[in-house]
């Protein structure tokens, strides 16, 4: 009686197939079950050295610390951060290894203005790192140096006030103050915080509107006189009352936030790693090296403030409908 | 000056001193990385932020000034060598360097710009020191309306320039004005003939610009000589009397170097003005009241001094409303400010109230600076004019590499890889057909300068053209404007007549 052999030809080749093939995607199956494991992509629309870059390098330190990985930064400024955002979303793998770290203030209301080349519900934010409230402000030279100096000399003449830019939260507010006091301001786009700053200093303009944060850089050169949000830090802020309070308006804040955001179409089909992402960004938030990390950064830590996914999502349609409100104002068109 | 501010100076300035096995360094290191076109004082502070930040207040100061100071320098020796300006405000040396080096007088070039840059940051740093509460409030005063007519000084130079051929230095400036104009508009953000280049949005990014017309053309043009120096030139060797002829032919126009560099330090304290403006304000109004105007453009020793004074000039003047007022006046400013934050440094009117030593600290420490650089650098200008007698089938290949790696170091974009190469073409085609590629750069640089203070005008005044007349100093400018133009056609028509009365 012949033996029948234990491994047949059909069998060894069989295994033989079955093992190559397993060896072969077997990193594939332990990088799906061990992600990140590799460096995740981080797209930012502005230049590297500018506050973005600052606040970004502060989260990630802490950050990558939880998620076990680092983050490497790639600057795309250009068009007031449309530049990054059309890069991001034409360019980068949609995989959860590639993010954006943008502002849902100034750059969300740029789609109001003109429409993307993507989709903007293809991405979305799931990490607010800040908010940072807009202010109005006068240099310390300027004769304007009460709201009442403001309005008394908006009855005379058309005020020129100038803004980092048309598409920017604070001309929003100052829009909205504005229509409440029945005056017309005239904006001027000064191209930039340093420049807008500058331009209330110097008498360019009779007085500016900014995020708050950079006024708060300017020292005592500026003196702020309304803040379009609450005013969380007191007397660096000149102890300015926010709009609402003191013109019984009910504006919602007018804010930069920068936070992270990721493909849709990367959360959608990658949902173990997108749950991976949003928990240790939550948990960053938890750690006190956080706020250190930001301190040292320069940052104020009254504006280090979590906000999820649906808060996100909440800011960024608010500011696509005020947008959309403005339009004609902040466009000419 | 009270005695107890002079006794400050005084200490700062020897302990400033104190600072040389950091300054000397540094000086190096500025030099070659505003060699590098893309590369500038400012990028360098921000690679270099973690080790600026973890120094003592003192030592990052003098380390950020002196890398200033030793960058803008810097960007003039391949201006002048090889034709790569390396930033915007080196833009208008190598109208009158390069040709000196085509002439085989590199060295002596090199000299006069060291020289001229040296005196020119030394002299404007005192008066900024001695006058900084006056210079401070210039800003108060130049606001867009006057700042047109100052671009407009800059801007007539294409004029100047196109006195040759009028036809074609119109067409070339024109030109040049158009490619300033892309990108998207100051006011509503709305892109123009950007070609649907998201790359474009910003307007024409300049150092792809500046190398591509400048160098990418220039290695076109020399790959068909032999060496840089012009046939008829002997490739000289170079040797210390030129260096010694440079630094005499500098010192006896020091009157040039003085108004030339103040001119850059009035310019530098209007914050968001730099010096690309300032150069060419400056290369400008040298020409418009020169006996010689017909040899600028030719290797003139005026037309060297005059953009490399004035843009060490800005240098001191940038410092003045960072300090004064809190405002930065340029991007490395800008990039101070934030180190010094970090120090916990509030800059603005208390600053020289509170921390004194700090703010003259920063002066004194570009006075330094500027004196210690006079006396390395000097000396290696005999080496480093060795450059234009290197065979263009070396020199041609590594200044295309080099200035494509520039053209793409600003932004990291490989699209303004190819726009640099771009240009080049465009800069080669040029001046094989006798257009003037830098009648075309002053068009691409001032133009949308020209634009956005113009607009800002206008939206300040609902669009009433009549602003532009509605500032007394505006009018004094625009009175300053007409005579520089018409004053030289006058004096040249006199000249002219001088030397056809012995003719007669």
């Amino acid at each position: 009686m012949s033996m029948k052999p234990m491994i047949t030809r059909r069998t060894l080749l069989g295994t033989g197939a079955a093992a190559a093939t397993l060896t072969l995607a077997a990193p594939g199956l332990v990088r799906a079950s061990t992600f990140p494991d590799r460096n995740i992509s981080v797209y930012v629309p502005t230049s590297e050295g500018g506050g973005a870059d600052r606040n970004f390098r502060a989260f990630s330190s802490v950050w990558k610390e939880k998620l076990g990985t680092d983050f490497e930064p790639g600057f795309y400024p250009g068009a007031s951060g449309r530049v990054g955002y059309e890069i991001y979303m034409g360019k980068a793998d949609p995989d959860c290894y590639n993010l954006i770290f943008g502002n849902m203030g100034p750059e969300v209301l740029n789609w109001a203005m003109q429409n993307p080349s993507f989709d903007v519900n293809d991405y979305f934010y799931f990490g607010q790192v800040d908010k940072d409230p807009c202010c109005l402000f006068v240099g310390a030279e300027s004769p304007l140096q009460t709201m009442d100096d403001i309005i008394a000399a908006s009855k005379t003449r058309k005020l020129n006030v100038g803004t980092s830019r048309m598409a920017h939260p604070a001309s929003i507010g100052l829009l909205a103050l504005g229509e409440k006091l029945g005056i017309e301001f005239n904006l001027i786009p000064l191209q930039g915080g340093k420049s807008t700053v500058a331009g209330a200093v110097t008498g360019e303009v009779d007085f500016s509107v900014l995020t708050s944060g950079s006024v708060i850089a300017a020292g005592d050169s500026v003196k702020t006189l309304l803040v379009f949000g609450n005013n969380v830090v007191g007397d660096r802020l000149d102890n300015a009352p926010s709009i609402n309070d003191a013109y019984g308006m009910d504006l919602p804040e007018m804010l930069s936030a920068r936070a992270f955001g990721i493909h849709k179409k990367a959360a959608d089909d990658h949902p173990d790693r997108f749950e991976t992402l949003s928990k240790t960004f939550k948990e960053t938030f938890d750690d006190p090296k956080l706020m250190d990390a930001y301190i040292a950064s320069k940052g104020t830590p009254e504006y280090l403030q979590y906000a999820d996914v649906e808060e996100c999502e909440a800011f960024k349609t608010a500011m696509l409908e005020l947008g959309a409100r403005y339009k004609s104002l902040l466009s000419g068109a | 000056m009270d005695s107890s501010t002079a006794s400050i100076l005084v200490e700062v300035f020897f302990d400033t001193l104190g600072y040389w096995y950091i300054i000397i360094p540094t000086i190096f290191l500025g030099l070659i990385v505003g060699g590098i076109p893309g590369f500038s004082a400012a990028n360098t502070i921000i690679i270099l932020m973690p080790l600026t930040l973890a120094l003592d207040l003192q030592s990052g100061l003098v380390f950020m000034i002196s890398l200033y100071c030793a960058a803008r320098m810097g960007a003039g020796i391949p201006a002048i060598l090889v034709n790569i300006p390396g930033t915007a405000g080196a833009a208008a040396t190598p109208l009158d360097g390069y040709p000196m080096a085509k002439q085989g007088k590199g060295q002596q070039a090199l000299a006069i710009s060291f020289v001229a840059s040296c005196i020119g940051g030394l002299l404007t740093t005192m008066i900024a020191l001695a006058t900084m509460p006056i210079l401070a409030r210039v800003g108060f005063y130049m606001h867009s309306v006057e700042m047109i007519v100052v671009m407009l000084f800059g801007i007539s130079l294409i004029a100047s320039i196109a006195a040759q051929d009028m036809v074609k230095g119109l067409i070339a400036g024109f030109l040049g004005l158009m490619i300033g104009s892309i990108g998207t508009d100051v006011v509503y953000a709305t892109p123009r003939g950007t070609f649907g280049f998201l790359e474009l949005y910003d307007g024409v990014p300049l150092i792809p610009a500046l190398v591509g017309l400048f160098a990418v053309s220039e290695a076109f043009v020399i790959i068909e000589k032999r060496v840089i120096v012009n046939h008829d030139e002997e490739p000289k060797t170079p040797n210390w009397h030129d260096t010694f002829e440079g630094v005499k032919i500098a010192l006896k126009r020091w009157t040039h170097i003085v108004w030339t560099s103040i001119i850059g330090l009035v310019i530098g304290v209007i914050p968001g003005a730099g010096a690309s403006i300032a150069s060419f304000v400056a290369y400008q109004q040298s020409r418009s009241f020169s006996n010689t105007p017909e040899k600028y453009g030719y290797g003139h020793p005026e037309g060297l001094i005059a953009p490399e004074a004035a843009n060490n000039g800005v240098t001191s003047g940038t410092l003045v409303p960072l300090l004064v007022l809190g405002i930065p006046g340029g991007a490395t400013a800008a990039i101070m400010l934030v180190v010094m934050q970090f120090h916990g440094v509030s800059f603005g009117p208390s600053l020289f109230e509170n921390q004194p030593k700090v703010g003259y600290g920063m002066f004194m420490a570009m006075a330094v600076s500027y004196v210690l650089m006079f006396l390395t650098i000097l000396p290696l200008s005999r080496y480093m004019s060795h450059v234009t007698t290197i065979p263009t089938i070396y020199l041609a290949p590594m200044i295309i590499s080099f200035t494509l790696v520039g053209g793409f170091v600003p932004r990291e974009y490989m699209f303004d890889m190819y726009l640099a190469l771009a240009f080049g073409v465009l800069g080669y085609i040029a001046r094989r057909t006798g257009y003037h590629v830098a009648a075309i750069l002053i068009g691409v640089i001032l133009g949308p300068l020209l634009e956005k203070y113009f607009l800002w005008s206008l939206k300040k005044s609902d669009g009433d053209i009549m602003v532009l007349f509605s500032s007394t100093l505006g009018n004094i400018l625009w009175v300053a404007f007409a005579l520089s133009i018409i004053l030289p056609i006058v004096f040249g028509m006199r000249r002219k007549r001088k030397l056809e009365v012995p003719a007669e």
